[in-house]
């Protein structure tokens, strides 16, 4: 077992942006590598690589200039013979090309298992779905972004199929990274990747470094690929002190144990007559109609109910309209037809759009909105991002310091209060972003994507910052991917299906 | 020295020292009388542009809020009248506005209402931005519509931030002021190359109405004077006499010195302003 262990130092103006004195991963295993987002995981893989363009950067690799890095034989070996799956599938890819053209474009050309690749990630053995697929020039909207994503790892396994044939006899090295594989892929996808890629691997060893958010993918390398554990490695890019990081064993125990010591919230706990919100199971925007089950199955519609002290859970593929649900309660978009109650007001696809900011905006109900990066005022300072909500006190420094500590690490929130938001990391935005809504005294929050871009330990935080808030009172309603999450810590009774009322989706 | 390297400061000191230097020489040179009036128009095209930028300002800043305001609340009738009112003074040719605008100024002062001397200047910078603040109203609105369309303006609002404050305080002054700061920039050099002309057509005794006995000296009405029109007749007299070029910086000051200053000007505004837009990468 060899590793390879690099230092990388990126700088811009003086500033360092990310360095890391340890960067290091075993040859021809595969690792995990989690860390909050904006900690540096995809630039330090794009230095290694030798895909950072140096135009206003200073990069040091192993204390060389970067230009000796690119240019040395590693560096050309790994480029010649591996793939990097980026993180932006839509920025990937070349709109001015057809997929199919893309697909076989380069080196690529020479793979045979095009069909085969496709026909698997498509789960479509007649290959009709991705060969019309091939047929198309990217466009932003369409292919949909699960599309995209599945073409740049249908690349990804053409180039490790021409791995295995070219270098049957001896094994240069390799370096393939998979930027956020499955940050547009829903729990099936996810696993169809995992077994294509250990497919791949058990036809020949390669070195893989795959960046994820998603801890999930810990319990499903314990449930389907046991036997490949001893060659799979979990490690986290964690912050050391500005700019300056550190990779540390991540402990699957750590994440399988935590979430073996959860327990769903009592739903009826602070049961009340009647709920903090309803929404009638039929609702339409846009031209859709979309409708709310209480079953996986989507055969049985259902109101949408959650109670003060209660969460629940909307679950349904990307796209399908959970964030559009979230933004009808909250009268940010026009519905066709909706019929719900909110704090004891009947409210309709009919009613004045004034009544929102008049009754329901920071006084009955808030919600955290997916993106922190769009979010949040960027040329805001941390401090500045509490300023002008409706909170019942005065909130001053002392105040913030004491709310950004429940969130962040002792002494950061002092240290973070004067600073501008655009400086901060995915990560620490993120739980900004939380802290704004959950500062609020309001009857229900809506939780878009909560977990998004965290590492383990905020994500720990946050989730027991949601359940102080429920314990409190207040009712949830939470949209999120992280369904091992969530199905462990929602009551199943409070977990709704979203689908076509038809009940044609393809989730 | 590192605020040298960007094009916008490096034409702004250019500016300074330049004028500088031409007010030392016309200290020397240049007669006392005519010294005072080209001090006096320079001073007064300079402040008047300025109060038409913060007029033009508080104009398209007003007009822009109001306009969001009245569009979110659903009140289409006052949306339309205001905005109908706007591309009116916009469909206007600026210089033929201003005209107008200055018979309206002048029969005040004449008028001799109370104030109506402190008031010139702003009155005059009022009739200036009236015509030119369209630009700005279009930018703000631009501004307000760009992030109002994205999740920075919702999720405030959902917060229960007043709208009124984001508009005002998060999307423009904290994400735009780069942005309008460099349409002022535009601005003050359109109203000096405006101020400049209507008072040099003015000056020309195109209306008997008005005329430099009522507005105050600007760089503009100075070049109309018989003085400054020899003395750039005499620039264009050294094009086929070279041994007289010389002169011009002797005998021909005042003429030169207000083309110069204008011409200079405007190219320095111009520089400022790309310059600026270019370091900010708007």
């Amino acid at each position: 077992m060899s590793v390879i262990h690099h230092s990388i130092s990126i700088a811009d103006s003086g500033r360092t942006i990310v360095a890391i004195d340890d960067f290091s991963f075993v040859e021809n295993e595969i690792t995990f590598l989690f860390g909050e987002s904006g900690i540096g995981k995809s630039l330090l893989c794009k230095a290694l690589y030798g895909l950072l363009e140096e135009s206003g950067l200073s990069v040091s690799v192993d204390g060389a200039a970067y230009d000796r890095h690119c240019a040395d034989a590693w560096t050309r070996q790994v480029r010649r013979t591996s793939f990097f799956v980026f993180q932006e599938p839509s920025s990937h890819l070349n709109p001015l090309m057809r997929i199919g053209e893309q697909l076989a474009e380069g080196s690529l050309r020479g793979a045979d298992n095009e069909r085969e690749v496709l026909g698997r990630l498509w789960q479509d053995a007649a290959g009709g779905a991705a060969q019309r697929i091939c047929e198309i020039y990217p466009k932003p909207y369409r292919p949909s972004g699960g599309e995209k994503q599945r073409i740049l790892l249908a690349m990804a396994f053409k180039k490790l199929r021409l791995y295995h044939r070219d270098y049957a006899a001896g094994k240069p090295p390799t370096f393939y990274v998979f930027d956020e594989p499955t940050g547009s892929l829903d729990n099936a996808y996810r696993n169809l990747f995992l077994r294509l890629l250990f497919e791949a691997y058990a036809a020949g060893p390669f070195t893989a470094l795959i960046i994820t958010h998603d801890y999930s993918v810990i319990s499903e390398m314990y449930r389907a690929h046991r036997s490949l554990l001893n060659r799979i490695h979990f490690k986290e890019l964690v912050r050391a002190n500005d700019g300056v990081v550190r990779l540390r064993d991540f402990s699957a125990d750590e994440y399988l144990g935590w979430l073996r010591s959860q327990a769903p919230a009592v739903r009826g706990a602070l049961a009340e007559t009647e709920p903090v919100l309803t929404v009638e199971p039929s609702f339409g925007a846009f031209g859709r109609k979309l409708s709310i089950y209480g079953d996986a199955e989507r055969r049985r519609p259902a109101p949408l109910a959650v109670r003060r002290g209660e969460i629940a859970y909307v679950k349904a593929p990307s796209g399908m309209g959970k964030t559009t649900l979230a933004k009808l309660v909250m009268g940010l978009y026009p519905a066709d037809s909706l019929s719900m109650t909110l704090c004891g007001m009947r409210i309709t696809h009919a009613s004045s759009r004034s009544l929102w900011p008049r009754e329901i905006w920071g006084k009955k109900a808030g919600m955290v909105f997916q993106h922190a990066d769009e979010a949040l005022d960027l040329e805001a300072t941390v401090a500045e991002t509490f300023t002008g909500l409706p909170l019942k006190q005065r909130f001053n420094d002392a105040a913030i310091v004491r709310l950004l500590g429940e969130l962040f690490d002792a002494g950061e929130g002092e240290r973070l209060l004067k600073r501008r938001v655009k400086y901060l990391s995915g990560g620490q935005k993120q739980r900004l972003n939380l802290l704004r809504s959950l500062v609020l005294d309001t009857e229900l929050l809506i939780l878009d994507e909560p977990l998004n871009a965290l590492d383990f330990e905020s994500i720990k935080r946050v989730l027991a910052m949601l359940e102080m808030k429920r314990r409190g009172g207040t009712a949830l309603l939470m949209i999120s991917h992280n369904e091992e999450i969530f199905d462990t810590i929602v009551d199943s009774a409070g977990v709704y299906y979203l689908g076509e009322e038809n009940g044609n989706d393809q989730g | 020295m590192s605020a040298l390297r960007c094009e916008d400061v490096r034409w702004a000191g250019l500016w300074f020292g330049v004028t500088a230097a031409l007010g030392v020489w016309d200290l020397l040179f240049l007669n006392r009388p005519a010294f005072k009036r080209v001090s006096i128009g320079f001073v007064n095209t300079f402040a008047i542009a300025f109060m038409t930028a913060v007029c033009t300002l508080v104009l398209g800043w007003a007009a822009a809020v109001g306009l969001h305001g009245l569009e979110s609340k659903g009140r289409r009738v006052r949306y339309i009248l205001i905005t109908f009112a706007i591309n009116l003074a916009r469909s206007v040719p600026q210089i033929v506005g201003i005209l107008f605008g200055y018979i309206a100024v002048a029969s005040f002062r004449e008028s001799g209402a109370w104030g109506a001397g402190v008031l010139m200047f702003p009155l005059l910078a009022l009739c200036v931005a009236v015509f030119v603040f369209p630009e700005m109203t279009d930018l703000i609105r631009e501004r307000i519509a760009h992030f109002s369309a994205s999740d920075f303006y919702n999720a405030m609002r959902v917060c229960g931030v007043r709208e009124r404050r984001i508009v005002n305080l998060h999307i423009l002054w904290r994400n735009s002021r780069i942005h309008i700061f460099n349409k002022l920039i535009s601005v003050f050099g359109m109203a000096v190359f405006l101020l400049c002309s209507v008072d040099f057509i003015i000056s020309v005794g195109l209306s008997s109405d008005v005329n430099e006995v009522s507005l105050p000296v600007t760089l503009g009405g100075l070049l109309a004077t018989i003085d400054s029109k020899q003395d750039i007749l005499a620039i264009g007299y050294t094009v086929t006499h070279p041994q007289y070029f010389p002169r011009l910086f002797f005998q021909h000051l005042q003429g030169v010195t207000v083309a110069f200053l204008i011409v200079f000007t405007l190219l320095c505004v111009h520089r400022v302003s790309t310059g600026f837009a270019r370091r900010h990468r708007l």
